[in-house]
């Protein structure tokens, strides 16, 4: 009789505890309610690698700088891109590329954060990424006949600078094709179109 | 210039060509002249001569004909002057040329950036000592990863 009793006063007590232990977690969620208004942010799942395959590589490690050769893969969450030649600056500790050529029968497809695809192809492709006072500079620059290809429609320019960090897009002498919906209508487009040598419009 | 030498007389020619000025070494060598587990360090110039620059270590390295090394198990790190590990280079074996300073293999190579962000590998190398020069010719595969706020 005894045993059974102890039992259950250790059961009891483990509920109790239990409970306790509920009561404390809800009034601790209760309490961060009362004292901020701001949502707990949820932390960013971790972003998916960058994969580059080639040939060949060279690596100037006085120079920081890595040179691939033949058959260059680059494999991004936000772009896909195919070239001959890639330097590419590498980056400092816990830091990212900021400086990046890509180089000979260039072929990119990029995804926004809206998941809107852009194909663009060139000769040469420039990125690079800056920070200067507090504001991020994030651009490609296609040169060589380029060509940018969106839901939209098709560009095509001397010279295309993608404004990344401002999702813009400037082009030296464009030639713009709208893909027509199936009304026969243009697409729609929030760029004021400016028919000059210079066209600059978000993309 | 101080010099800190155990028994590693096979080792020291390479290092000097590899640059390793000040030496830091332990190896077992045998009447052949192979040498093993050994460690080798180079510090930067003054004012920071207490840093160490780089280590080579190795398990095995034999001396060969015309000067040449071959080394087993090499491992190359490199330090900033905080002594954080910059790159590290890996490589299962090698031979180095002691006269040009050059190390070259056909076999697999592994180079990472001290915190791992950085990852690289790929079969058949060259590594030039004098200007920090290397060439990786085949099978190329790299691979970036950075914290979730600092994207590519």
């Amino acid at each position: 009789m005894k045993f059974i009793c102890l039992i259950a006063l250790i059961a009891l007590a483990g509920v109790w505890t239990s409970r306790a232990q509920t009561n404390t977690n809800a009034v601790d969620e209760i309490l961060a309610l009362v004292t901020t208004n701001t949502p707990v942010p949820k932390p960013q799942p971790p972003r998916q690698p960058t994969r580059i395959e080639s040939d060949s590589v060279d690596f100037d490690l006085t120079a920081h700088r890595a040179i691939y050769h033949g058959h260059v893969r680059v494999d991004d969450p936000e772009m896909k891109l195919n070239c001959e030649w890639l330097t590419a600056d590498l980056p400092q500790e816990g830091g990212r590329i900021n400086h990046i050529v890509a180089d000979t029968n260039v072929v990119g497809d990029f995804t926004d954060e809206k998941g809107q695809t852009m194909h663009a192809t060139g000769d040469k492709a420039v990125y690079v990424y800056e920070v200067q006072n507090g504001v991020t500079n994030e651009t490609v620059t296609l040169t060589g006949n380029p060509e940018l290809e969106n839901a939209q429609g098709k560009s095509t320019g001397d010279v295309i600078v993608w404004d990344r960090a401002r999702n813009h897009l400037d082009i030296t002498n464009p030639k713009i094709v709208f893909h027509q919906n199936i009304n026969g209508a243009t697409a729609e487009t929030n760029a004021p179109l400016t028919v000059t040598n210079k066209l600059t419009a978000p993309n | 210039m101080k010099i800190k030498l155990n028994s590693a007389i096979l080792v020291l020619p390479m290092l000097g060509m590899l640059g390793f000025v000040v030496v830091v070494a332990r190896a077992q060598q045998n009447a052949s002249g192979h040498a093993s587990d050994f460690t080798s360090v180079e510090y930067y110039e003054p004012p920071h001569h207490q840093q160490v620059k780089s280590r080579l270590s190795g398990a095995e390295a034999s001396p060969q004909p015309g000067g040449l090394l071959v080394i087993k198990q090499l491992k190359v790190e490199t330090f900033d002057l905080n002594g954080k590990p910059e790159i590290v280079v890996d490589a299962p074996e090698c031979v180095y040329d002691t006269l040009k300073g050059v190390a070259t293999s056909s076999g697999q190579l592994q180079v990472r950036t001290g915190d791992g962000g950085f990852r690289v590998e790929g079969e058949g190398f060259l590594w030039r000592q004098s200007d920090s020069f290397l060439t990786i010719s085949n099978h190329v595969r790299t691979v970036i990863e950075v914290s979730s706020e600092k994207k590519i």
